[in-house]
């Protein structure tokens, strides 16, 4: 029975109530309670359809960002910066893209021993060294800027996790350091450092563009959705400087420079129809590709940046001015023995006496005496305005970065001393750029143009300083100078017929001149007949047997003219091809 | 009359759309062969700045001169040496 019932029980639970019969049916529910859920229901659903419209009708602007984030990318166009050229069209310098390879640390870390060795290996760092930069808390540092394609491509090659590489550019310099203090360099952001790169950073940088484009699934770009913002390269910039003549110059230098075991030195060319600057060489220098160890003698531009005092390569400037205010002529006589004269409370000398000279022969002998009783003649305005005319002490023009513009004292201070000394260029400084240009009067007939630094293409319009008579006679007496009978036999040219200045200073030291340590320098004028070219020679603190001008910078700026006339394709204007330099040569005054 | 019209329009419509599928298509064949194509003309143009330089960095007058003087035993022009024939002398 107990079973019978249990069984019973157990059959009821098992098979359950037919649903038609389901007791719960028969229960009468109030009609109020479906209607409220029925309503409940309706709410639910005019609420969901409202939200899909407010989404999809009316305030639809951040779900479409939200998508199009998904699919549509911001690229950016970088601008290539700008080729330097030299005249000719050779390059100088040129950006090349690159790789900068950055690191997300956390997972490189996560790769193989061999992996990062290799790493190290093609980033040509130690082991150590790369763990050392992998120990960081930062999302992503960088291992290596500016790596050239061949080692990207091998580490790309090693699929190594968390390795990003970023588009950049390295600027090349392929002349090195024959052209390194006229190009000058960037820094790792392409920024100029120095020089044209400097002067020239803002039509040489171009400027960056965009695009809005849409991506497929691989990655590639399906469409542009805006108008694309192309990218400026930045302009290739041609610059005036002959790399032929430069290579020239740079080698003559460094040879002077070494022959003469002298501190440093610098030359410039300069083309007297158009007043571009052919070369300018400066030694000590660097290599602009390899910037690791870099000190200021070899950066400095003792050419443009440097003042000194220019010693006689001053003294055609008064005496030019004698002529030119009819004062005397070339063929007057002037006294200069004893050698020495009293001003005041200083007394000037010649290094030898040289009796009754010609006002030729001041400036081929280089006498102080001679020049110093022309200037005393003459009123210190006339003098200052000519100096200042020729360019001295006046704030340089030619765009490059850290030109000086040398010192010229105000004519009112000068005292009748200083005005004597100043005639042969002591008390007044000046850069070699600034000496070499202020030849232009006398090699373009009396006519001063400004400089260049690029290429020009309509020669400029020149400023009368002096006549061109007067200009004629200093040009005939400059070429006197590097007679057997000047200052310097040494700057003769075979084929050409040349002139040009000797001068020989002393260096300022603080409030006076250290008398062991000489600057010796040439400026001259190349061929007579039709000047072509300036010529600018410095050699700072010869220390070897030789220290005067004549001796030191005459010879690199026979040199440098012999080549550079030749190269310009200049006709000979001399039959004299054979040198003759006198044994016992004039030394010129200090 | 009304039902032909609408079959025509729709199939008018059909034509139209299936038009679109294709000029879209078309369109995205001929941007990517675009983007290809200028591709290539940044990589030609990175290659010219890079033969540029080669040329720049082997016409360096440095090394012209040592290969002159060490290799091919030239030396330098002196006007000694020199005939200069000018035009008039004809």
């Amino acid at each position: 029975m107990m079973r019978g019932n249990s069984g019973a029980a157990r059959v009821a639970t098992g098979k359950g109530v037919p649903f038609c019969k389901s007791p719960m049916l028969s229960v009468k529910l109030p009609i109020g309670r479906s209607r409220f859920v029925l309503f409940v229901l309706f709410v639910a659903f005019a609420g969901l359809i409202g939200r899909a419209l407010w989404l999809q009708g009316i305030s639809n602007d951040f779900l479409k960002k939200k998508g199009e984030s998904r699919f549509a990318h911001t690229i950016n166009m970088p601008a290539t910066r700008g080729k330097i050229t030299d005249r000719s069209g050779q390059v100088l310098a040129s950006s090349v893209p690159v790789k900068g390879i950055w690191a997300a640390p956390e997972d490189v870390l996560q790769n193989s021993k061999e992996k990062l060795r290799e790493l190290a290996k093609l980033l040509s760092m130690s082991e150590m060294d790369l763990l050392k930069k992998l120990d960081s808390d930062r999302n992503l540092v960088y291992l290596k800027r500016q790596v050239e394609p061949e080692i990207t491509e091998k580490i790309a090659a090693l699929k190594i996790e968390g390795i990003e590489m970023r588009r950049e550019y390295k600027r090349f310099y392929p002349q090195g350091e024959v052209m390194a203090h006229v190009v000058g360099f960037t820094n790792a952001e392409d920024v100029g450092q120095e020089a044209m790169e400097l002067a020239q950073q803002k039509t040489l940088v171009g400027s960056a563009g965009s695009r809005r484009v849409i991506k497929d699934r691989l990655g590639h770009i399906v469409e542009d959705i805006a108008a694309v913002r192309e990218p400026l390269d930045g302009k290739d910039l041609v610059l005036s400087v002959d790399s032929k003549l430069q290579y020239i110059a740079t080698m003559q230098l460094k040879e002077a420079v070494e022959k003469f075991k002298a501190k440093a030195g610098a030359v410039v060319v300069l083309d007297v129809r158009t007043g571009e600057v052919l070369a300018l060489a400066n030694y000590p220098t660097y290599n602009p590709n390899n910037r690791s160890v870099l000190s200021g003698q070899q950066l400095r531009n003792r050419v443009m940046t440097d003042t000194f005092e220019p010693g006689s390569t001053l003294k055609p400037f008064p005496v030019a001015l004698a002529l030119d205010t009819k004062r005397v002529t070339p063929n007057s006589l002037i006294q200069t023995a004893p050698g020495r004269m009293t001003i005041g409370p200083a007394t000037i000398s010649d290094s030898h006496p040289h009796g009754v000279l010609s006002i030729s022969q001041v400036i081929q002998k280089s006498s102080n005496i001679g020049t110093a009783k022309l200037a005393l003649q003459m009123p210190a305005q006339e003098m200052w305005e000519l100096f200042t005319n020729s360019g001295f002490g006046q704030p340089p023009k030619f765009g490059f970065p850290g030109a000086v513009a040398g010192r010229v004292r105000p004519y009112k201070k000068w005292r009748p001393i200083e005005q004597a000394t100043m005639s042969y260029g002591h008390g007044i400084s000046v850069s070699l750029i600034q000496l070499a240009r202020s030849y232009m009067i006398f090699a373009r007939d009396g006519e001063i143009i400004p400089l260049s630094f690029q290429k020009v293409i309509e020669p400029p319009q020149g400023q009368p300083v002096i006549s061109a008579k007067t200009a004629r006679e200093i040009r005939a007496m400059l070429e006197s100078v590097v007679s057997p009978e000047g200052t310097a036999p040494k700057a003769q040219v075979p084929g050409y017929r040349v002139g040009g200045k000797t001068g020989t200073a002393y260096k300022v030291v603080g409030n006076g001149y250290d008398k062991r340590k000489y600057i010796g320098s040439f400026v001259g004028i190349a061929p007579m007949s039709d000047p072509r070219i300036i010529v600018a020679v410095m050699i700072d603190e010869p220390t070897g047997l030789f220290h005067y001008g004549g001796d030191v910078a005459a010879p690199t700026f026979s040199a440098v003219t012999a080549n550079a006339l030749r190269s310009l394709n200049v006709p000979p204007d001399s039959t004299i091809t054979n040198i003759i330099i006198p044994t016992d040569g004039v030394q010129e005054s200090m | 009359m009304i039902n032909k019209l609408n079959a025509f329009l729709t199939f008018a419509l059909v034509l139209s759309a299936l038009a679109l599928v294709k000029t879209q298509y078309e369109g995205r064949r001929l941007f990517i062969e675009l983007e290809r194509t200028r591709a290539a003309s940044r990589q030609l143009d990175i290659e010219w700045a890079q033969l540029q330089l080669d040329q720049s960095t082997l016409g360096k007058h440095e090394r012209i001169e040592g290969v002159a003087r060490r290799e091919l035993n030239m030396l330098a022009l002196t006007p000694e040496r020199t005939q200069y024939l000018s035009m008039e002398a004809k």
